[in-house]
């Protein structure tokens, strides 16, 4: 009863990307479509360059994702265990960044974009995502992830001749495994479902992201289209369900792993 | 550095297309506060933030201690409770139109109990209810993990000790099991309530924050005077004020949480 709170909608959407503009206006509603339409999907891809949509996505969120592993090891271990000069107050702000909604510097940010040039490129996608976004929730993750870790590993790897820079990526690195692991998912899930950055800094429909090129099915006289919406929604649930279900267990570990204390 | 520039922004009148930017002082503020639109747009972020918070973690406890017993099927209902939480808060709320549209898939279900029909989203505090139910059902499955992580950490032998000394069902949970997960639940509620503030795609994609200003909040606001007014000086003191609010209600929760919080040792 409760499951169905949840699934249920899901269910209605993937119903409801079968039937005729006809059967879905109707009332009483019918449950099950009494004539497939297919080419609801095929719709999907000739009122918008969907495919292309598609891979925008794809590819901002892999950027953001190797950006953020990146940008957060680094900044982490650094908080861990090299601390510069004032660490704990760039770190106090960092955690602070955190806090802010994105609604709260978008017009900023926006006056920065337009004066970059970049209103429709991938850059304010992945890099005002990442170091405003993903970046400081992914290093305090990894922060906590390589004080965990003992301290003698290095001083031994260092009497052994090794170099600071191989320590952190031969030694630390790889034994902070899992929390990597769930900052990609984090940053990854982030950048897959950001709506108002694209709805702001792009115009060109090529350009769109898939949430974005969601909300676009609408007929001449802004009614939406409901079935082939349904079918271009299914389309962007799905793939993410189909990671779901071979990686179930890793995402969910993933996550609280980072998010609760130990 | 970006808020700074916020705080000096909404001190300036600024027309986005014509570029035209004055030093007005508190202008922009005194215009919001004394207008119409802001109070009610203040109250529905109000409620929007209480409500959301309170049931969010309400629900997820529960739903959690369901999950903790063993039951037939847990896995199935864990999956379909964490579902949606993966699926894009545009394609949940678009779906959720879908169902909430007159003549729609809620409507016929309401009818069977032979309701009038109810217009779910045109009105105002339902409508806000309605939106926080939406936002709820997508985001929920994420807290009840973590308050299943949290459930389970529990120390059993203190669970079997209180059982031992007589102590009934509801006497175990809140004495033994509450204090010992409630550092998670604090930290899942403050998470929650910053979170709350950023509702957008919802609003946008169900009310368009209308009737009116009826179903706006604060960040749905700002993104309405600087993008669709082009009015960049009122939306940055909305950001500000949105700011403030964030900073008293999260460090306003911080100060009580020994109060909420037992055996805090950090």
């Amino acid at each position: 009863m409760i499951s169905f709170v949840f699934l249920g909608p899901i269910l209605w959407m993937v119903l409801g990307s079968v039937k005729s503009d006809a059967e879905i206006l109707s009332y009483p509603p019918t449950f099950f479509p009494s004539e497939f339409k297919w080419s609801n999907y095929a719709q999907v891809f000739e009122l918008q360059p969907f495919a292309r949509q598609f891979f925008n996505s794809v590819f901002v969120m892999a950027l953001v994702c190797v950006l953020t592993v990146i940008v957060s090891a680094c900044a982490g271990y650094a908080f861990a265990r090299v601390k510069p000069l004032g660490s704990s107050i760039l770190f106090l702000v960092l955690l602070s960044a955190t806090f802010i909604p994105p609604e709260a510097t978008i017009v900023p940010l926006f006056q920065l974009v337009t004066s970059l040039g970049w209103i429709d490129t991938y850059y304010p996608l992945v890099i005002i995502t990442v170091f405003l976004h993903s970046a400081p929730i992914a290093t305090f993750i990894l922060r906590q992830a390589y004080l965990g870790l003992p301290k003698e590993l290095g001083e031994s790897a260092r009497l052994d001749g090794a170099s600071d820079l191989r320590i952190f990526l031969t030694i630390y690195t790889p034994l902070v495994r899992p929390s990597l692991a769930a900052v990609v998912v984090l940053a990854g899930w982030h950048s897959w479902s950001q709506y108002l950055e694209p709805l702001i800094y792009l115009r060109d429909t090529e350009m769109f992201t898939v949430p974005l090129a969601l909300t676009q099915f609408y007929d001449p006289f802004a009614g939406p289209m409901w079935g082939i919406q349904m079918a271009a929604t299914t389309l962007s649930v799905l793939p993410v369900l189909v990671l779901f279900l071979f990686a179930q267990r890793h995402v969910i570990s993933g996550l609280t792993a980072g998010a609760v204390k130990s | 550095m970006t808020t700074v520039q916020s705080i000096w922004l909404s001190l300036n009148s600024i027309n986005a297309l014509s570029g035209a930017t004055k030093f007005v002082g508190m202008e922009n503020y005194v215009n919001l506060v004394t207008g119409d639109r802001f109070p009610l747009v203040f109250t529905n972020t109000v409620f929007f933030v209480a409500a959301f918070s309170i049931l969010n973690i309400a629900v997820a406890m529960g739903i959690a201690l369901l999950l903790n017993n063993r039951l037939r099927g847990v896995n199935i209902f864990r999956a379909a409770v964490f579902i949606p939480a993966l699926v894009t808060m545009v394609a949940w709320a678009l779906v959720s139109r879908f169902i909430l549209q007159p003549e729609g898939l809620l409507d016929f279900l309401v009818s069977f109990t032979g309701a009038e029909e109810i217009p779910w989203l045109r009105s105002r505090w339902l409508t806000l209810t309605v939106i926080v139910f939406v936002q709820l059902t997508k985001n929920v499955g994420i807290n009840v993990l973590l308050c299943l992580a949290g459930l389970q950490a529990v120390d059993r032998e203190l669970l079997e000790a209180a059982e031992t000394d007589g102590a009934g069902r509801w006497a175990r949970f809140r004495h033994v099991t509450i204090p010992q997960v409630s550092p998670t639940l604090f930290m899942v509620f403050l998470l929650t309530v910053v979170a709350s503030f950023k509702v957008f795609e919802v609003i946008l994609i169900l009310t368009n924050g209308g009737p009116g200003y009826e179903t706006n909040v604060l960040s749905f606001m700002i993104y309405d005077e600087a993008f669709r007014r082009h009015d960049f000086g009122e939306a940055s003191a909305l950001a500000v004020i949105l700011l403030l609010m964030i900073i008293v209600v999260s460090s306003a929760l911080w100060a009580i949480r020994k109060k909420l919080v037992y055996a805090e040792n950090d």
